[in-house]
């Protein structure tokens, strides 16, 4: 019984979150009188999402991997991390849904301190963050369809409800008359767009995108980026690490250039570089 | 909930079945060394009431013949009470006839036949001797003229019959329980391993299963009832093992028939029953707690 209270008090915080933000700044969600959505409305009036502050990670005591990184992303914005591999990116991403903790400095999420989350609300925090990568990580002896319901049945939805949001979401990545396709059968694009739907199946508050078009090609890394846009357009906040200097200056979308593990250039509309 | 129970059972089938020959060596293992736990409580539980008729220290019973009268039941009390020197009449015990039926009820639980035909007109009663400190000699030595007072029918002293039995009873104590631990700790290592070459092989998934936001025990369980359902087989088997020597043993024990009390070596139906239930909820949790720490060791958040 404390669990489930527990847990609906993180949800219902982040829900309160949608809300306070859907009635913009002046509505406030007072009404969720629990701590934790009080905690979170406290942090939103700026509607702040994530928050870095003076994050180092140290890798094995020696391997300096991020140097007092801070900033913020706002509700609904889309962010590139960018620098050459071993820059921190992939650490940055990993630190957002509490894969990584950081040895100095806090990573706050919907207005919780997420280093300080007990292990067992993580769980639950990771509901409300999907996850993209590089190279897809599906499933490969499940079909389309199961992939995408496949993360739905571990969080415990019912049957119902994944048979309403499973082929919703897959008309909305375009993958309509795939279902019943194997990983091996779909191209890397059709691929990269089943770990999409399946990363947003669950309306996700957050995108985390790491290296999402670094294995296809130009045109089919266009493609993933339109569906990544539109899906920004909805509400979720997107963070995409990557080194695709074309797809950055197409997108012109706020940039944090990441140097040996410290951000060098922070700036709206950016470019590559 | 139904669709969670599904997924749990689909998920522990298609884990069994993928890990087939570890799986298999896992559920052997386990069925050995539960049956060598299982058989240590029965030799145990067969030596025990061998010794049980000289439990207390009592090193000499003096059996009276059913025939005897209360006067001379007392007579018999008061020949031994004659050397309260020797006889450590505190603990002078006498079992009348109820009393020594059911304690013959246990010594014959092999043989139901001949416990049937005891009635009080055959069944002798008894009084249990225990000695003063440091007067086991003399007492042997009073054990003739004991025999010698009317309607006693035999002296046993346990010199004869309880230091052999002892000493087998430690050695093939020790060396039952020596080999089912080292067995156990054998059978638990092959769950462990089994429930880690699964994990890996689901390394893909548990990963998935972790980002999305499955709870630990939602990944962690379906590994659990593996473990508990090659606990229950390997102690199913076990439960085979012991049903089938236990028979073996009973049919040779019985075979010896006389006067030796060997077939007090037998262990109730009832004691195997309980012995076989233990066996089995004792290897469905070792199956489950070994393999719910395997996963958590291999699931870090």
């Amino acid at each position: 019984m404390a669990i489930s209270m527990c847990s609906w008090r993180v949800t219902s915080s982040i829900a309160a979150a949608r809300k306070s933000d859907l009635r913009g700044p002046s509505g406030t969600a007072r009404f969720w009188c629990l701590r934790a959505a009080e905690t979170y409305v406290f942090h939103f009036r700026g509607a702040r999402l994530i928050r870095l502050e003076n994050v180092t990670k140290i890798y094995n005591s020696e391997v300096t991997a991020l140097r007092d990184a801070t900033f913020d992303v706002a509700k609904g914005e889309f962010v590139f991390l960018v620098g050459a591999s071993g820059s921190g990116k992939s650490t940055l991403l990993r630190m957002m849904n509490r894969q990584e903790s950081p040895e100095k400095g806090a990573v706050w999420v919907a207005g919780r301190n997420i280093n300080e989350m007990p292990d067992s609300k993580v769980p639950h925090l990771r509901r409300n963050i999907g996850n993209i990568f590089q190279d897809y990580k599906l499933l490969l002896n499940k079909t389309v369809h199961e992939n995408v319901a496949f993360a739905l049945e571990v969080i415990g939805r019912p049957k119902h409800v994944i048979r309403q949001q499973v082929p919703a979401v897959l008309d909305l990545v375009g993958l309509n008359g795939k279902e019943d396709r194997f990983p091996h059968q779909l191209s890397g694009g059709e691929q990269q767009r089943v770990s999409i739907a399946r990363a947003f199946v669950n309306r996700p508050l957050i995108l985390l995108a790491d290296e999402p078009t670094g294995n296809l090609d130009p045109a089919t890394g266009e493609g993933i980026m339109r569906l990544l846009d539109r899906i920004n357009k909805t509400g979720t906040t997107v963070v995409m690490a990557t080194h695709d200097q074309r797809i950055v200056n197409m997108m012109r979308k706020r940039v944090i250039q990441m140097d040996r593990g410290i951000i060098v250039r922070d700036q709206a509309r950016g470019v590559y570089e | 909930m139904l669709s969670r129970l599904a997924y749990t059972f689909r998920e522990t089938g298609a884990s069994l079945r993928r890990n087939i020959t570890l799986t298999v060596a896992a559920i052997l293992t386990s069925a050995v060394s539960l049956f060598l736990v299982g058989g240590t409580f029965l030799v145990q539980r067969g030596f025990d009431n061998l010794l049980s008729k000289w439990a207390g220290g009592v090193q000499m019973i003096v059996y009276v013949s059913p025939t005897a009268t209360p006067d001379q039941i007392a007579n018999i009390k008061s020949a031994l009470e004659s050397s309260p020197t020797v006889v450590d009449v505190g603990k002078l015990e006498y079992l009348n006839f109820e009393q020594s039926l059911a304690e013959a009820k246990r010594l014959l639980a092999a043989d139901p036949t001949t416990f049937r035909l005891l009635n009080e007109a055959n069944l002798p009663t008894e009084f249990k001797v225990v000695p003063k400190a440091g007067q086991l000699n003399v007492l042997v030595q009073l054990a003739n003229g004991f025999a010698e007072v009317p309607k006693v029918q035999k002296v046993v002293l346990a010199r004869d019959q309880v230091e052999q039995i002892s000493k087998l009873r430690d050695f093939v104590q020790t060396v039952t329980v020596g080999l089912s631990v080292l067995l156990l700790v054998g059978a638990l290592i092959l769950i462990w391993t089994t429930i880690r070459t699964a994990m890996f092989a689901r390394r893909r998934e548990i990963e998935v299963m972790k980002l999305v936001g499955a709870t630990n025990w939602f990944i962690r369980i379906p590994f659990m009832l593996e473990g508990l359902i090659q606990g229950l087989i390997g102690a199913l088997m076990s439960c085979g093992f012991l049903l089938f020597f236990n028979r073996l043993w009973t049919n040779g024990v019985v075979k010896l028939k006389g006067d030796n009390g060997f077939i007090a070596l037998v262990v109730s139906d009832s004691f195997l029953n309980l012995v076989m239930l233990l066996v089995v909820l004792f290897g469905m949790a070792a199956g489950a707690i070994a393999s719910g720490v395997a996963a958590s060791r291999f699931l870090d958040v």
